[in-house]
């Protein structure tokens, strides 16, 4: 390639410029040698199909970080916040899970969203002995591995999936009932718990049938299950498929009543499902933020720093995740082993009430509420 | 419950027609597989997801003119997309080896797959109900208007295309192109032209089909094409590639069989029944149900 005489000043501009960021960065550095820099990182799906949850989880890890540096309640020590994607694939959750933890820097990390990436990434966690608090990741396999660094701040599928058979079975009567899962350790170990509990209560669910991530039609599947006519359909899985299911399965006919968990409530659900969600009820854990004084003055300042943005169910577990790992810096500084130890035995009262731990890192906080799709809102079944 | 799958394969069928076409028609005359064109349909849903947003209102009050203004102005687009990356990506090409042109495709693939991802959105946008869908009922299976709808609008489409290759100046050229090139070319056609042309006809058939296929789904992302469009390749290798009557009976036999099977088969194996048939017919019957014998062409 001949070079000519325009390339050749953008050439020398682009070296000055170079020149000059390598500068700037030395500055700096020199600038702040006095404080101790250290990194939380945020890892979940910040792309793909439920990008929404993970860039919600962003948001609200970036709002607890940005309070405490403003705070000025860690002295001496400046959190930076990382945000990492996982795209919802636990190949990749290992891959970015194994940069987290060769970087010297990473103190802990809020994450991940899926279970399906969570367990995997929590292995690798372990090694180096960084705290993992997730505040999404809800099958129960997560803490069973007797990883003490693992924590999470939601309740888990063997309570939600329980407390949803009790709710279709004896609250609202409904015997028939068939099940759809999406194969991943979330929603197929959401249905099953579900499943059993149902069992458990005397019901004999018509199927229990698995569909593949990222699928468009399910009408196949649905005009078999409706074959049989159920009442209702359980659906373990995420908002995206979900939407389609609800909107696919009024179109072919089905005229009962979908009820799903956690990972569907998202409003991004009423928007791809349209008019089919009304009625359907979704599980989800913990209170109604309603019902919080500070959750509702959360949402508040949310609203307020992120104006455009949709609150996301997982955001307010996140920060409150994101402020747990905060509160141990803010009493035992940066040391891995002791940050795990102090939230081991911690009672946080935060957001979402009081939260502390059982010898397994799940929070003692254990309450499920159901939802109701109404008017194309979310509102607490009664 | 089986005339209801079989409804739903005729469906499904119809939009793997359309696309099948696209890669028909190509391979017809260039003898190349173009595996953009799983990105044209998408972007073709693109588009008419952009336009039903421009029309609003309009929409509403006319649904009928504007529904058709919607299809005409994003397949005449995406037509020209397809002859923008026929001249970009494959003309230089046209006589490398065949690989070239395949490695050229994938290529563009990528990039516009990605253009979407970057410049749009990396999320799945929801699709609007453009008329409000209504269930018919008869001796217990159910269409719903937007099944009619789809059938009809595929159906008119392979008419057109049908009248345009035997009927037109322009089809007899195309024809005459897939028969041999270089001696269409002595005979005067302009085969720079026909090339376009198809890349027009095809990408446009595959822009509609991206708009049936949102509407059907109700949802659209940057990666929807990859699925069909494979599938669609199976159902255009089904009737015998290169052959456009094969193309059409191999997209709605492909519809009809994946849903009987997803319908009886556990629901997960329902991506696998396109591609086992696509082996089996590659082992068995390369060429295909309409298969000629092949033509080398050199």
């Amino acid at each position: 390639m001949r070079i000519n005489g325009k390339s050749k000043i953008l050439l020398v501009l682009w070296m000055i410029s170079l020149g000059w960021f390598v500068g700037c960065g030395k500055v700096e550095k020199a600038g702040v040698t006095k404080e101790e820099e250290v990194k939380i990182a945020l890892a979940g799906p910040l792309t793909g199909d439920i990008a929404a949850m993970g860039q919600g989880m962003s948001n609200a890890c970036k709002m607890a970080i940005d309070d405490a540096n403003a705070s000025l309640k860690l002295k001496g020590i400046r959190l930076e916040f990382l945000p990492v994607d996982d795209r919802a694939d636990p190949q990749e959750a290992v891959t970015i899970a194994n940069q987290l933890i060769s970087d010297q820097k990473v103190i802990g990390v809020i994450g991940h969203l899926n279970s399906g990436c969570s367990i995997p990434a929590s292995k690798v966690y372990h090694q180096k002995k960084i705290v993992m608090i997730t505040p999404a990741s809800t099958n129960p396999g997560l803490t069973l591995q007797g990883f003490k660094n693992v924590f999470r701040v939601c309740t888990t599928d063997d309570v939600q999936g329980s407390f949803a058979a009790d709710l279709v079975y004896k609250k609202l009567g409904l015997k028939k009932v068939s099940i759809i899962h999406d194969k991943t350790p979330y929603g197929q170990g959401l249905a099953e718990e579900f499943k059993k509990q149902f069992t458990a209560n005397g019901g004999n669910p018509l199927s229990f049938d698995g569909i593949n991530i990222g699928d468009k039609d399910f009408k196949a599947l649905l005009i078999k299950i409706n074959a049989n006519k159920p009442e209702a359909i359980y659906f373990g899985g995420v908002y995206s498929e979900c939407g389609l299911i609800a909107k696919q399965a009024k179109e072919i006919g089905f005229s009962g009543t979908i009820i799903t968990g956690d990972g569907v409530f998202s409003p991004e659900y009423i928007k791809i499902g349209g008019k089919a969600t009304e009625n359907n009820i979704i599980t989800m854990v913990g209170s109604p933020p309603e019902k919080l004084p500070l959750a509702a003055e959360f949402i508040k300042r949310y609203k307020k720093k992120y104006p455009n943005v949709d609150i996301q169910p997982y955001d307010a577990y996140t920060y409150e995740a994101t402020n747990i790992l905060i509160d141990a810096i803010s009493h035992v500084g940066t040391d891995k082993n002791a940050i795990i130890d102090y939230i081991c035995d911690v009672e946080y009262k935060g957001i979402l009430g009081t939260t502390s731990f059982d010898e397994k890192g799940d929070t003692l906080n254990r309450i499920i509420t159901a939802y109701i799709v109404k008017d194309g809102k979310f509102e607490v079944l009664k | 419950m089986f005339l209801h799958q079989i409804i739903n394969g005729v469906t499904l069928g119809s939009i793997y027609a359309l696309i099948a076409l696209g890669y028909t028609l190509v391979y017809g005359i260039l003898l190349m597989i173009n595996f953009a064109h799983s990105e044209i349909f998408m972007i073709g849903a693109y588009i008419g997801l952009a336009l039903i947003y421009f029309s609003g209102v309009y929409l509403q009050s006319k649904p009928i003119i504007f529904l058709l203004l919607i299809f005409l102005v994003s397949m005449s687009l995406i037509g020209c997309l397809g002859v923008l990356v026929e001249r970009i990506a494959y003309r230089p090409l046209r006589h490398a080896p065949r690989l070239a042109p395949l490695l050229s495709a994938i290529g563009v693939s990528i990039i516009l797959q990605n253009l979407i991802m970057v410049g749009v959105s990396a999320q799945s946008l929801p699709y609007p109900d453009v008329f409000p869908i209504k269930r018919y009922t008869f001796y217990g299976f159910n269409i719903s208007s937007l099944q009619i709808f789809i059938i009809t609008q595929s159906i008119i489409l392979l008419i057109i295309l049908h009248l345009f290759i035997h009927k037109t100046k322009l089809g007899r050229a195309m024809r005459a192109c897939s028969q041999d090139m270089y001696i269409s070319n002595l005979m005067g056609i302009d085969v720079n032209k026909v090339v376009a042309i198809t890349f027009f006809v095809g990408g446009g058939l595959g822009a509609a089909a991206g708009i049936l296929n949102g509407m059907y789904y109700g949802s659209i992302k940057y990666n929807m094409g990859f699925i069909p469009g494979i599938k669609a390749f199976t159902a255009a290798v089904l009737g015998g590639i290169g052959n456009i009557k094969g193309a059409v009976v191999g997209g709605y036999l492909l519809g009809i069989i994946e849903s009987i099977g997803a319908g009886y088969l556990p629901a997960e194996y329902k991506d696998m029944i396109a591609f086992i048939i696509l082996i089996l017919v590659l082992i068995f019957k390369p060429t295909g149900i309409f298969g000629e014998q092949i033509v080398q062409k050199t």
